[in-house]
């Protein structure tokens, strides 16, 4: 029993070592560098130079959800460490979308700011998505 | 101690315990620090077994309480404050040290993703609290595996730094999973 107690406790502290170099070894790309697009291509230039500039990017606001709110919130919306906002919570909780928003770029209590690391059309997207999909 | 004499442990004893204390504070406060300075990713990197993060998160917690509650009636059986007179069985000493192990490991999963994912937060009281408590715990954590390495302390040193831990594993445990399920859902696994 000893030994094995001794073997378990070895192996905690192995885990222990990897955990602490987790913390700083898996730092992912910051905001900024994630949402920058890469330069375009001269091919990509002229293939765009007949498009219209004020055509409206598509954002999917499920992998936005996914990408920045599922940790809290829970991947379907259930709740988590943030409230509920499935099956219309959200909507109870702000039945003005601008509320809402307003929430997401500024944060609130516990909730983080993502008006920094989310472009207004992602809040956008993830506003609707929160509010029509869950 | 005989009659009313008190048995003072000597000056360089209490210096000895303060300086383990110290030890672990700065562990705690080095994962505080670590929390603040950190941009939170807000990503669930991880699920092991569960359907979901918050699930292992709410679950494990729970675990590491219920092995913590292990902890508490063993030591309280091997320092003779429970059960019968006699002397405690043999293996009960490596049961005390196997349910502490399993605790602690079984927070590590919980921890990093609140210190990677989440950062350290104080915009209410459950989170602020749960943030101070997360800290501290590993802090009486370090603090307590010295002081039971650590030679010539005072009979009361093992106690204060084992009760110091648990408490902390109690405030964790009320400030994330109990609030968890009662203002949330109580999750499947």
């Amino acid at each position: 029993m000893k030994r094995f107690v001794d073997v378990v406790q070895y192996l905690v502290l192995a885990g222990t070592v990897v955990f602490v170099l987790a913390l700083f070894l898996n730092e992912p790309a910051t905001p900024d560098e994630a949402a920058t697009p890469p330069a375009p291509s001269a091919a990509d230039q002229d293939d765009d130079a007949g498009d219209d500039e004020d055509t409206p990017v598509s954002v999917d606001g499920a992998a936005v959800y996914s990408d920045n709110c599922a940790s809290c919130h829970g991947s379907d919306g259930s709740g988590g460490f943030g409230p509920a906002l499935a099956a219309g919570a959200v909507v109870d909780a702000f039945p003005d979308p601008a509320d809402q928003i307003a929430v997401i770029t500024d944060g609130r209590n516990g909730m983080p700011d993502f008006g920094g690391s989310l472009s207004p059309e992602e809040i956008q997207a993830v506003t609707d998505y929160t509010r029509a999909e869950l | 101690m005989t009659g009313a004499t008190i048995d003072r442990p000597p000056p360089e004893v209490g210096k000895r315990f303060a300086l383990l204390a110290l030890v672990g504070a700065a562990v705690a406060l080095s994962l505080g620090v670590y929390a603040s300075v950190h941009d939170p990713t807000l990503e669930t990197p991880y699920t092991l077994w569960f359907t979901g993060t918050i699930n292992l998160k709410v679950w494990f917690g729970t675990l590491a309480l219920l092995l913590g509650g292990v902890q508490l009636l063993t030591a309280l059986r091997l320092y003779g404050k429970i059960g019968s007179a006699e002397r405690p069985p043999p293996w009960l000493g490596d049961l005390h040290r196997l349910s502490g192990t399993l605790a602690f490991a079984v927070t590590l999963p919980v921890a990093y993703h609140c210190l990677w994912a989440l950062g350290y937060q104080s915009d209410d009281t459950r989170s602020l609290a749960h943030s101070l408590f997360g800290c501290f715990f590993y802090g009486a954590f370090v603090t307590k595996v010295l002081v039971v390495r650590a030679k010539g302390l005072p009979g009361w040193a093992l106690p204060v730094a084992g009760g110091a831990v648990l408490t902390a594993l109690v405030g964790v445990w009320l400030t994330s999973s109990l609030w968890y399920f009662t203002t949330v859902d109580f999750p499947g696994f």
